[in-house]
């Protein structure tokens, strides 16, 4: 039987989480993220550009991320993204949270943790 | 590989983002370096091009609001909920709101595209709507009188002289009301002028119409305040009564409301006012009488009279005998007759009266519909300007779709990408109905503005004798049908990419260059082109019109008018009989009025920089009246001699008009009222009754007195510039005074004419503080009236013209600027290959150049065709005068390379690489 795609709740929910958890590591562009969320997921979850980015302006509008035009050497200048005070703290939290969440659900219907 | 353009596509599909515009740049530059690399990784993992681009371009589908969605994640979370959208009215609102609100900032962004847009419409709306309210307020509107159509002026004719419109007799007239059938009544009314002598301030000249009682109720005109004339008042030795006004009731009287039965004093008598009537009810005066062979009184004097006092006729046959003709008869065609019919039938009367009385010999009838002698004269000319003003609105439309079809080529683009977004065709089609609705609403209301400034501008100069030319107003109807077609042109020629935009691909719609080659593109061209080329004619056809207009008013110019106007200033009077006994036994003696004006000519020939005087029965381009008249001893062969002018003047008129004297000598001192009678003839006169016979020392019979030919005098223009001189008899003021005392008096000086008048009209006072003093004006500004409507019409071709030439320019500078445009590639590529600059400028002149051939060709071929109308404006000019048509060749040619010149640069300064790159 083929596997149902996930839907656009799904992501929604957790796109905060992944972006600002992506962010912790240090400044990226929105590409980038997108990229890094496919790779990492190993293709289960993609973000579009029109999902992607009112995400990062509203988390950006929320203070939770910082955006800024950068110039680098011999190149156009790129948007790159980075984690507030803030983010970081909401991004513990979610943490938790989904945790949680998740543990939640797997003494329910048994999923395995991967 | 060309790059697709991420950007375009981008904004595209977000349309209006945010309110601030640097911000929306940054949304779209971010997006599109994201799809840009997306595409490259796709082409990268092997994906074949146009399904990378299908991929990437998919990913901007996936969120169905996204602007909205961009918007809303930049604002802080709403406090309360939002109400969910409803469907229905106020949200088509909403809708139209925002598009027009999108349609503004669109054009604010292609500014010179909306300035040109802009300014052809408004300026096409503008002019024809002001042109138009003129047409309609003269022409159109219903006139103050009863069943206008079934009125006619019924004029008298002269088979000797070949003149048709000539004033009646009062026997005649008198005749004519008791045997008529045809006709179910008549009236009659004459131009004189009256002093009108307020209780306190100037005496003023008035116009007033002295008519028979049947007048006004026979035109229709009641009177607001008190009644019309009886026909007991009408009778000789009847009571002094006058209407008056509107006008005079609020200028003299301040409208009060006692008016009827007040008096007013006119040439010293105390008159009693019966009643007051509209202002219009002079309507048609000027021209009926303006249209007679002679007689016209007032309507010669000014052109923009307006009568203010009615008195009644109260005509005795027994003085205005049955050949004299002041007359000027009305009648109104009884039920079931017609014009062919009451013509016959005062035909036949008026040949009954020529058989019974030797004094209506070779006198008929002519009747003309009244409404073709009040409009006739200027029937034509209006036509031809709104012709002229429709031509230029056409040629703005056009230019106006140009620009539109030039702009709907490069948004081509920007409607594929949205069309592919899944934008439906009608959204599409609303929001550029919604950018047109605003470049209509913007020009409309400029259009308006300078109709309103164009219209008081036309009023301002307009010849006086257009009829109704003061109370035109602008005109709604007119400007909603400029505004409709206005709309029209912008609705069709700027959906047109909106509905191609469907047969465009997305792939070729993307490429940064346009669709090279597309049969789409080659349509368009085709059409702008056609657009271009009708411009052209158009401009040509004006331009042709104009062309003969100013070689007709400067064959005018040319005209030797016989007198030198130039630093003569006229000023006219009339010494009233109450002051001035001037009873016909004692006639030339009128011993009070040589001695006023011997006085007056002293007086004025003392004045500084005063080099001559004189005083005149009818200054020099008054007409004045006609006479019949015999030469002694030729008496029989004279029963068919036409009637001539007569000029009475003072000895030193020939100095002061510098008229030249041929042979003999002219008048002096010594020719006074007891000695011996002289005359002076003119050329025309001399030459076609004294053919090769010596005129001097021949007696001519005038007024029952033979008259001495002492001189023959250069001709001059006395009927207006562009008729010839006709023969005329010059008689010395002292021995031929006029009857009614009506003089004027021309001072020759080198002062400016405009300060003079204070001298003159002191000069006058000095002797008699009563007289009022009328007319003062340079001689020349008298002249210049009389050719005041060919003057008027052809600066307004000239106008007209002119804008038509610099559409059409900008329309083939534009046309040429996109065809650059569209072929830089192959441009790039031929200079590449070794094209010189020459041959790549030739390339785009010889564009340039077809066009303005096949508009000139077609132009001239119009021309030919449609300046026949313009034949009663010319003197001198025949409407396929070649001059003018070879003038407008280099005009023409001039302005079409002029505007080819800027594109052939731009193409000339290509590079090639970058231009191939495309």
């Amino acid at each position: 039987m083929a596997k149902p795609a996930l839907t656009s709740e799904m992501k929604k929910g957790s796109a905060e989480l992944l972006i600002l958890a992506l962010l912790e590591d240090g400044q990226r562009h929105g590409y980038e993220i997108a990229q890094q969320i496919e790779r990492r997921s190993r293709g289960a979850i993609s973000f579009h550009v029109a999902s992607l980015y009112p995400m990062l302006y509203r988390l950006e509008a929320r203070g939770l991320i910082e955006g800024r035009w950068v110039e680098k050497a011999g190149q156009r200048r790129r948007r790159y993204y980075r984690l507030t005070a803030e983010g970081a703290e909401v991004l513990a939290a979610q943490r938790s949270l989904w945790q949680e969440f998740f543990t939640g659900i797997n003494r329910v219907a048994r999923l395995r943790p991967t | 590989m060309t790059t697709p353009d991420w950007r375009a596509l981008v904004r595209g599909a977000l349309n209006q983002i945010t309110n601030d515009p640097a911000h929306d740049e940054d949304i779209v530059e971010e997006l599109s370096q994201h799809l840009a690399q997306r595409f490259e990784d796709y082409l990268g993992q092997g994906y074949a091009r146009d399904h990378a681009l299908e991929l990437a371009v998919a990913e901007l589908r996936e969120e169905p609001a996204l602007a909205q969605s961009i918007r809303e994640s930049a604002r802080p979370k709403p406090q309360a909920l939002e109400p969910p959208p409803l469907g229905g009215l106020p949200s088509m609102w909403n809708d139209f709101v925002q598009d027009l609100r999108y349609g503004t900032r669109v054009l604010m962004r292609s500014r010179g595209f909306a300035l040109a847009a802009i300014l052809t419409l408004s300026i096409g709306i503008g002019a024809t709507t002001a042109i138009f309210s003129v047409v309609n307020g003269v022409l159109l509107r219903p006139v103050p009188f009863e069943d206008v159509d079934r009125l006619a002026m019924v004029w008298e004719t002269d088979r000797n002289t070949g003149t048709n419109r000539e004033p009646a007799s009062l026997p005649d007239f008198m005749d004519m009301k008791e045997r008529s059938r045809q006709f179910a009544g008549f009236a009659a009314f004459a131009p004189i002028e009256r002093t009108l002598t307020p209780i306190d301030g100037e005496p003023t000249r008035l116009p007033v119409v002295v008519a028979t009682h049947e007048l006004l109720p026979l035109l229709g005109i009641r009177p607001s305040q008190g009644r019309t004339f009886t026909a007991d008042e009408d009778k000789p030795g009847g009571p002094e009564l006058a209407l008056i006004s509107d006008r005079l009731w609020e200028r003299q009287f301040q409208r009060a409301p006692d008016i009827v039965g007040r008096t007013i004093r006119l040439n010293d008598i105390e008159t009693t006012i019966i009643g007051v009537v509209s202002a219009e009810s002079d309507f048609g005066a000027m021209q009926i009488l303006r249209s007679a062979a002679y007689g016209r009184g007032f309507a010669d004097r000014d052109l923009r009279s307006r009568v203010d006092v009615w008195v009644p006729l109260r005509g005795d046959p027994q003085v205005l005998v049955r050949d004299t003709h002041p007359l000027f008869v009305l009648g109104r065609l009884a039920d079931g007759a017609t014009f062919a019919s009451g013509q016959n039938e005062l035909t036949r009367i008026m040949a009954d009266l020529e058989a019974a009385y030797p004094s209506n010999v070779a006198r008929g009838a002519f009747v003309e519909p009244i409404s073709d002698v009040i409009f006739s004269r200027v029937r034509g000319t209006l036509w031809v300007l709104l012709a002229a003003v429709g031509f230029v609105l056409l040629i703005a439309c056009a230019n106006v779709a140009n620009l539109l079809l030039a702009r709907g080529t490069s948004r081509l683009r920007e409607v594929a990408v949205r069309t592919a977004m899944g934008a439906p065709l009608r959204r599409l089609v609303r929001q550029f109905a919604a950018e047109n609705l605003v470049l209509t609403a913007v020009s409309t209301v400029m259009g308006v503005a300078i109709a309103v400034v164009a219209l008081r501008m036309l009023v301002g100069f307009a010849p006086a004798d257009i009829p109704r030319i003061t109370e035109t107003r602008i005109d709604v109807l007119v400007l909603g049908v400029a505004t409709g077609l206005a709309i029209l042109t912008g609705l069709v020629f700027g959906m047109v990419p909106a509905i191609q935009a469907r047969r465009v691909d997305l792939q070729g719609a993307l490429k940064a260059d346009d669709s090279r080659g597309a049969t789409a593109g080659r349509e368009r061209h085709l059409l702008r082109s056609t657009l271009v080329i009708s411009e052209v004619a158009l401009a040509v056809v004006l331009l042709v019109g104009a062309g003969l207009l100013v070689k007709s008013a400067w064959r005018l110019a040319q005209v030797d008018t016989g007198f030198r106007a130039e630093n003569v200033v006229k000023a006219e009077f009339q010494l009233p009989a109450s002051r001035y006994r001037n009873s016909s036994e004692q006639w030339p003696n009128f011993v009070s009025v040589h001695r006023f004006n011997d006085d007056l000519l002293n007086r004025i020939a003392g004045t500084p920089g005063v080099s001559a005087a004189a005083i005149v029965g009818n200054h020099p381009v008054d007409p004045g009246s006609q006479n019949s008249w015999r030469v002694v001893g030729r008496e029989a062969e004279g029963q068919n001699w036409p009637e001539v002018s007569i000029r009475r003047v003072s000895a030193s008129y020939f100095t002061t008009v510098q008229l030249d004297v041929r042979s003999g000598r002219a008048f002096e001192d010594r020719d006074g009222p007891s000695d011996p009678a002289v005359s002076i003839i003119n050329e025309t006169l001399a030459r076609r009754f004294f053919d090769a016979r010596e005129p001097i020392g021949q007696q001519i019979r005038l007024w029952g007195t033979a008259r001495t030919i002492v001189g023959v005098v250069k001709d001059e223009r006395i009927n207006g510039l562009s008729r010839e001189a006709p023969p005329a008899i010059y008689l010395p003021y002292r021995q031929a005074p006029s009857f009614n005392g009506a003089e004027a008096l021309l001072v020759r000086t080198t002062a400016p004419t405009s300060t003079v008048g204070p001298s003159l009209r002191a000069a006058v006072r000095q002797i008699d503080p009563q007289l009022a003093v009328f007319g003062v004006k340079p001689l020349a500004e008298a002249v210049g009236e009389s050719i005041a409507q060919q003057r008027f019409v052809m600066l307004l071709l000239i106008a007209f013209a002119g804008v038509a030439v610099i559409l059409a320019a900008i329309g083939i500078h534009g046309i040429l600027s996109y065809t650059v445009a569209q072929r830089r590639h192959e441009l790039g590529i031929r200079v590449a290959l070794g094209a010189t600059p020459e041959r790549v400028t030739g390339l785009v002149l010889g564009q340039g150049a077809k066009l303005t051939a096949a508009g000139l060709a077609i132009g001239v071929v119009a021309a030919l065709a449609l300046t026949r109308v313009l034949s009663s404006q010319l003197y001198g000019v025949s409407a396929t005068d070649l001059t003018a048509f070879a003038a407008v060749l280099p005009v023409l040619g001039a302005v079409g390379l002029l505007a080819t010149w800027l594109p052939a640069r731009r193409a000339v300064r290509l590079d090639p690489l970058d231009a191939m790159r495309d």
